[in-house]
């Protein structure tokens, strides 16, 4: 994408907004992101961030419950709303004419939510219902455990959605009190994309969201994961149909120098992904993986992940083991892949193929305004749009020999946590 | 106060042209159809094909046979290893697949547009030239026996297996699931792929190419690639058994031991796609489970009762009827009373219909929104596919607001009174009993 097609204008009240023409089909998208995830949440409130993003869809005084999906079904467009470790999310994407819909929604939103008693509880159920649904998944259970080993200090040890006991214990007020105190708009960043004139567009924006009042300073956050000082190791037994293997490596995070050759490393081992947290990826049957563990019939499903993050997170190797194999096997054909490249590095061959993977996956991304939108919102939260763009160029300048070096710097027995899934008697 | 007073227009339809408002359609000299959008937006393409040939198409003794050998297509020609196919795609960025499902069997690939021609010429070779070589076989084996397995522990899965096995009697191919069971996927041979594939047919083909593309350069590429494309075979027959009407409540609970969390299911028989009831009962569907937070059924069991994060309901129209359903994880403390609020949804919608604002609003939806499912290439070629599918005409797009707009509260009231049954009906629980 050509960041150079983005405009950005700062409200007086603090807020940031990036604005993007894009005519080539008649639709546009309005993204809004908070500085609020998973990563904000103390102990004893963990979901909490998740439950605020849900109780925006429950009304304010202007558009009850139930009326903003109707209002935006009945414009023919579609919602959603999502809540990371680092971020929470809205959009609204809707045919060009009737965008402004979605500013209207978001404006009042950020600061009328009702948080109505009554829907606080029926909501708490739905997050339980919601939870206990991927708790059906033997996959949640590993990956809880592996997470929680791997970050010891810092809140990344938590999951998203939250504990079980703080959700049923958390109360109204501790609700509102953290959309107060991060749903403002100096914590949030407008995202705008699609087939719109800016000039007018930034009008509509002003006019929805420069009234707003500024909050107050946010919360200092400065929690740090110490360094690993040895291999952790984890083990679930529960019911299930399988043994599955997830290795989690403290690794660096999105504004790191190491970034670019990070993400070349997960694409040489399982195919280049859109760096976002969401979005698409390329097949990866002739990665090192899928050669080493899917092909040799160690296991029916393996891959790597590394997504941008504000402060360091992961990088994770995971794995379903087939039949007749081990957990261990696995482990150890996982930890051979890496020590590969630890040993011998990386071809020119695989790092022009990834690179070109990247590239491709950049393209294709920008098929939709939806799309362009998050990729755009999403660096900014993290660290600033202009990523999304001189991505591609740290990408184009990593050499072998730093993929080679990141993988022996980071991906360490001492940084690494292990964890196995292996099922219990059904009786 | 009124609710968004200011300037936002409510009726217009959005300006511009629609996604394919120039595709073109054309014919292989060996019957292909293909369909070309040219998109200049992007410097990408999209390839979507399919053969209409599908699980309805094998035996129940060999239940999975459409999707083992959609999946094995890829595994090999005499051209190219499964490992060349892999490596000469993913080197270039491309994705190509290859899979089968309950109807057809589809490929796909997707590319930067300079790769269009590699892209249609590994799919036309894994299309008409598969080898099926053992070694990939046996692996390909592996993987699904193992998928299989883990559906057996999967709430979801197992809840709409014992749904279609009480839908349909034994032997319709829609009483069953097109993955197949661990029992026939361990049974099928290579010799039954080789069978399965020589029953794909140019003139049961469609392909949708859509990018940054020259239609008359994509034509000669196709048929360069797939127009070299023979089959002595006449071309595979979709019929399907008469299935006889449901008599009373039908009741299955399915122990999944070790689950947290239960999966619903509420089903009837549907109706074909070429049913004159296809629009009036694909809108009711649309206001029963789906327009919002999950239509009616949503604001009962989710927003109201707090009891689901997900409850939606789901219309599967193709050749036959497919189940007309609504589905809901739910704790398994609650599973009586959501099933009695799905219950009293459906009575409650048969008897009184949409309102007013109901109808308006899943209008103003379904011709809304039809320009967000043509922005992009992949939204383009499957609806190109689905055009060319059910018959609908490339003037369909410019038609379907009519259509919609033409429905009215009796339309739908009078399908939801024929289809819909709290009586004779399916009710299966998947979950740890």
């Amino acid at each position: 994408m050509t960041t150079n097609e983005v405009q950005t204008h700062t409200l007086p009240n603090g807020m940031l907004v990036l604005t993007k023409e894009v005519h080539t089909a008649p639709v546009a998208t309005c993204w809004i992101w908070y500085r609020v995830g998973a990563r904000n949440e103390p102990g004893g409130l963990t979901g909490i961030s998740h439950w605020v993003e849900h109780m925006l869809f429950k009304g304010t005084p202007t558009v009850p419950r139930g009326a903003l999906d109707r209002i935006i079904a009945r414009n023919g467009g579609t919602f959603n709303g999502f809540t990371w470790i680092d971020f929470t999310a809205y959009f609204e994407t809707l045919p060009a004419d009737r965008i402004e819909l979605g500013l209207q929604i978001e404006s009042d939103r950020m600061i009328n939510s009702l948080f109505g008693p009554e829907e606080v509880e029926s909501e708490r159920t739905v997050i339980i219902s919601e939870l206990e649904g991927y708790a059906n998944y033997p996959e949640t259970w590993l990956d809880e455990a592996v997470k929680a080993a791997a970050f010891t200090a810092h809140p990344y040890h938590h999951p998203v959605i939250g504990y079980k006991h703080d959700l049923l214990a958390m109360t109204r007020e501790n609700l509102y009190s953290h959309y107060q105190t991060y749903y403002m708009p100096n914590n949030a960043v407008l995202v705008l994309v699609g087939d719109f004139q800016t000039e007018a567009m930034l009008a509509l924006v002003e006019r929805y969201f420069a009234d707003l009042p500024a909050g107050p300073a946010l919360p200092q956050f400065y929690a740090v994961e110490p360094e690993p000082q040895g291999e952790r190791r984890v083990k679930i037994q529960r019911p299930g149909p399988a043994e599955y293997v997830q290795i989690a490596y403290l690794a660096p995070d999105c504004r790191s120098a190491d970034f670019a050759p990070m993400a070349v490393l997960d694409a040489v081992l399982s195919g280049a992904k859109a760096l976002t947290s969401m979005g698409g990826s390329q097949t990866n049957r002739s990665a090192r993986i899928y050669k080493a563990l899917v092909e040799t019939e160690l296991a029916s499903g393996a891959g790597s992940s590394y997504m941008p993050s504000r402060d360091p997170y992961l990088f994770e190797l995971a794995a379903t083991v087939r039949d007749g194999h081990s957990a261990n096997e696995v482990e150890l054909a996982l930890l051979e892949e890496i020590a590969r490249i630890q040993r011998d590095g990386i071809s020119a061959e695989e790092l022009a193929k990834v690179s070109k993977q990247l590239r491709a996956q950049v393209a294709f991304g920008r098929e939709s305004v939806t799309n362009q939108a998050l990729s755009l919102g999403m660096w900014e939260v993290l660290d600033t749009y202009k990523r999304v763009d001189t991505l591609m160029d740290e990408i184009a300048a990593v050499r072998a020999d730093d993929v080679q070096r990141v993988a022996q710097t980071y991906l360490t027995e001492k940084r690494r946590v292990v964890g196995h899934f292996l099922p219990t008697d059904m009786a | 106060m009124q609710l968004f007073p200011s300037t936002i227009p409510t009726a217009s339809p959005a300006g511009g042209a629609s996604g394919i408002a120039t595709a073109t359609r054309h014919q292989l000299s060996n019957g292909i159809v293909v369909l070309i959008q040219r998109n200049p937006s992007n410097p990408t393409v999209r390839v979507r094909g399919e053969v209409r040939v599908g699980a309805i198409n094998e035996p129940a003794t060999q239940a999975g046979l459409a999707v083992f050998t959609g999946a094995a297509l890829i595994r090999g020609t005499p051209n190219r290893t499964f490992q060349q196919i892999s490596a000469e795609t993913e080197e270039r960025g491309c994705s190509v697949s290859s899979g089968g499902g309950q109807h057809s069997s589809g490929f796909s690939g997707k590319a930067l547009v300079e790769d269009l021609p590699l892209v249609l010429e590994v799919l036309a070779d894994i299309v008409i030239n598969p080898t099926f070589p053992p070694d990939e076989i046996a692996r390909l084996r592996g993987q699904f026996l193992m998928s299989l397995r883990e559906n057996e522990q999967d709430t979801r899965s197992q809840a709409s297996r014992a749904a279609r096995a009480l839908l349909y009697p034994e032997g319709h191919p829609y009483s069953r699931l097109s993955s197949g069971t661990i029992e026939t996927v361990q049974t099928i041979t290579r010799d039954d792929l080789v069978a399965f594939h020589q029953q794909y047919h140019p003139a049961a083909t469609t392909i949708a190419v859509v990018g940054d593309v020259e239609p008359a350069a994509v034509i000669a590429e196709l048929e360069r690639t797939f127009g070299v494309w023979e089959s002595a075979a006449t071309p595979p027959v979709q019929e399907l058994p008469p299935v006889p009407p449901l008599s009373g409540m039908q009741r299955r609970d399915v122990d999944v031991p070790g689950k947290v969390q239960s999966d619903v299911i509420w089903s009837v028989h549907g109706l074909a796609r070429s049913d004159p009831d296809y629009y009036p009962a694909m809108m009711g569907n649309m206001i029963l489970g789906r327009l919002g937070m999950g239509g009616r059924l949503g604001e009962n069991v989710r927003e109201n009762q707090g009891m689901a994060y997900y409850v939606y309901s789901g219309l599967e129209a193709d050749l036959g009827a497919g189940p007309w359903a609504a589905v809901a994880g739910i704790n398994p403390e609650n599973v009586e009373r959501a099933i009695q609020a799905i219950l009293q949804e459906i009575e409650q919608f048969k008897h009184e219909g949409p309102t007013d604002e109901e109808l308006a609003d899943a209008k103003a939806y379904l011709t809304g929104s039809l320009v967000l499912g043509l922005e992009t290439n992949d939204g383009i070629a499957g609806t190109l596919l689905a055009i060319e599918r059910y018959g609908l005409g490339l003037d369909y797009i410019d038609r379907y607001p009519d259509i919609i707009n033409g429905l009215s509260h009796e339309d739908i009231v009078t399908v939801a009174r024929k289809y819909l049954s709290t009586e004779n009906c399916v009710v299966v629980v998947a979950g740890p009993l």
